[in-house]
């Protein structure tokens, strides 16, 4: 445990932002079933978020969320988007297991992955990420609480608090949960740069959190340039299955990878075609990519972003 | 597409769309207050300013996708003949609403349409403002409304360690015209510099990122001043500039940039062309 400030000293800042209420204090939101989740191997549990943008009628269940149950512990890979659906991903854990709840890993920084952490205060696990996570996350903390309360609506949005990580990997790191051990790589930047591959090495199962999107199209926050390279690498790893942060359940290696890949060379493409013509960053929101239109979802939430992401970097090349 | 599949993406995309444009904003801070009488009052005293008359053109974009990098473009289109001694730009709601005053040189042009462009932060829903005064030291004045929040306190470097690594990388580029007789000609200017506006709170360390910005550019030709760009906060991290200037003889541009440190930052154009 290496927090810099006592928790109350974050917590009150954390408050003082969105919540009135202390740790102890918090109220619990009241919650529907547990999530539904899927044992796609043997201890190997998925739950599949909408491809939605955050709002009330979903509470911000737009991502996907894993748990892997070992013989002593259990360790959550994402959280999803809120304190209520973290409870209840909390709940669909203990209808499975009494084993406690050893680690919360997130893949990356993101508040849809990360929201529902807060919900696993209680079982007091080490909260684990890539050692870029914390700067990540503690930095844009103040407007991913603003964003999500206004997006969630105040009853789903109940509880929420930011949950930074407690452990920092800077080298890949075996964390063991008895019987079965999972592998932690951070990556360079590529969608985020903070993202961290989990792979449960007893079913081979690969959780590539936002570095890998399926229909809901891809959203680029960190290096169009990194994460291009970094699926090149990923493309030659072996893996019975892999778990997408956006997508079905399962999917395989490397067909997976190939509409994301698809996506981004051709924004790539476009963009460095634009800027070698002379043409503005304006001017490439209004054409680059659009090619991808119709092959993913979200595509007119995200895609112009994604433009003015990519001609940022890509004109310092 | 299928059918469902397009109804779906329709429906969602509205949602969206709603909640894209209060994404950043927080929930008290839209200031309905009309700021401009003050602004103007302090930037221009009690001058006369003409409004919407034509002689400059303000350019935003339709829909803001990202309230930290939202770009701008200003026109001062070829009917407009004499010199241009000056251009304010100014974001009504933002923590400093000026975003940057051009004052121009000999080395600015005339003869065709002059045009600056950068990218700015919003930090709320806000008029944004050009202002240029001609050579007969007039004020013309066009505004558009910006459909965005959150742009201030945002964390807008997608790789932090990556830029500060590159931290004063500056790239001074060159458009040569389609006819290089052309009496103005398109430059641009980009710089690696994290324009810290002192507003991101870092709750790992329950302390503010110190403002650190660049506060004053000029550009030069052949040794002659284009303009001296006194800048704020409002500009996004790695400023980026485009601007016309004059032709003349060699066409070398030099750049020098000085941030709230005090550091300087020296670029030139290549000697021909980008």
């Amino acid at each position: 445990m290496c927090t810099p400030y006592p928790i109350s000293r974050k917590t009150f800042l954390t408050a003082g932002l969105a919540l009135a209420a202390t740790p102890l204090l918090r109220y619990v939101p009241a919650h529907a079933a547990a999530m539904d989740v899927t044992e796609v191997a043997p201890g190997v549990f998925v739950h599949q978020g909408r491809y939605e943008v955050q709002s009330p009628d979903n509470r911000g269940d737009i991502s996907n969320a894993s748990f892997v149950v070992g013989s002593e512990a259990v360790a959550v890979i994402d959280t999803s988007g809120s304190a209520a659906l973290g409870q209840e991903l909390r709940d669909a854990i203990r209808a499975v297991t009494n084993k406690p709840i050893k680690y919360v890993i997130n893949t990356h920084m993101h508040p849809d992955h990360v929201l529902g952490n807060v919900a696993f205060k209680q079982d007091a696990p080490t909260f684990v990420g890539h050692y870029k996570l914390s700067r990540a996350l503690g930095t844009r903390a103040n407007t991913y609480i603003t964003a999500n309360k206004q997006m969630l609506g105040d009853a789903a949005f109940e509880g929420t608090e930011i949950v930074l990580p407690t452990l920092a990997i800077k080298e890949p790191t075996t964390l063991d949960l008895g019987d079965r051990t999972l592998l932690l790589e951070p990556q360079g930047t590529a969608h985020t740069d903070n993202d961290l591959i989990v792979t449960d090495t007893k079913t081979n199962t690969l959780f590539l959190g936002d570095l890998l999107f399926s229909v809901h199209v891809p959203t680029i926050d960190g290096s169009i340039r990194g994460w291009l390279a970094l699926l090149d690498e990923m493309g030659k790893r072996k893996a019975a299955r892999v778990i997408p942060g956006h997508g079905p359940k399962t999917m395989e290696l490397p067909e997976a990878l190939e509409p994301e890949q698809r996506y981004l060379s051709a924004i790539a493409g476009d963009v460095r075609q634009q800027i070698m013509e002379g043409r503005t960053l304006a001017e490439a929101t209004r054409t680059a990519g659009f090619s991808e239109k119709d092959a993913w979802k979200l595509f007119d939430q995200y895609h112009v972003r994604n433009v003015t992401a990519a001609f940022a970097e890509l004109e310092w090349e | 597409m299928p059918t469902a599949f397009k109804s779906l993406a329709r429906s969602c995309g509205l949602a969206a769309l709603a909640a894209s444009m209060f994404v950043f904003a927080s929930p008290s801070a839209y200031a309905e207050e009309d700021m401009w009488p003050i602004l103007k009052e302090q930037t221009f005293g009690d001058r006369a300013i003409s409004e919407e008359d034509g002689l400059v053109v303000l350019e935003t974009p339709s829909k803001i996708e990202d309230a930290a990098l939202v770009p701008l473009t200003v026109r001062v289109p070829p009917s407009v003949k004499g010199k241009i001694k000056s251009l304010t730009l100014i974001i009504d709601n933002n923590p400093d609403p000026k975003v940057a005053t051009l004052n121009f040189g000999p080395a600015a042009g005339t003869g065709g349409e002059r045009s600056f462009s950068t990218r700015v932060r919003v930090d709320n829903f806000s008029h944004v403002r050009a202002i240029l005064e001609t050579e007969d030291g007039s004020l013309h004045m066009t505004k558009k409304f910006l459909a965005a929040a959150g742009g201030c306190a945002a964390m807008q470097a997608k790789d932090p360690d990556a830029d500060t690594a590159d931290m004063g990388k500056m790239i001074v580029r060159k458009f040569t015209p389609a006819l290089e007789s052309s009496p103005v000609w398109a430059a641009q200017v980009m710089v690696k510099h994290p324009n810290h506006n002192g507003m991101q709170l870092d709750i790992n360390t329950a302390e503010f990122i110190p403002a650190q910005f660049v506060k004053e550019m000029k550009v030069t030709r052949d040794g002659e001043l284009v303009f001296k760009l006194d800048g704020t906060f409002s500009i996004s991290t790695n400023p980026n500039f485009r601007f016309t200037f004059g032709r003349g003889d060699e066409n070398s541009l030099d750049v020098v940039i000085t941030d709230t440190d005090g550091t300087v930052f020296e670029g030139q154009s290549q000697p021909k062309g980008s």
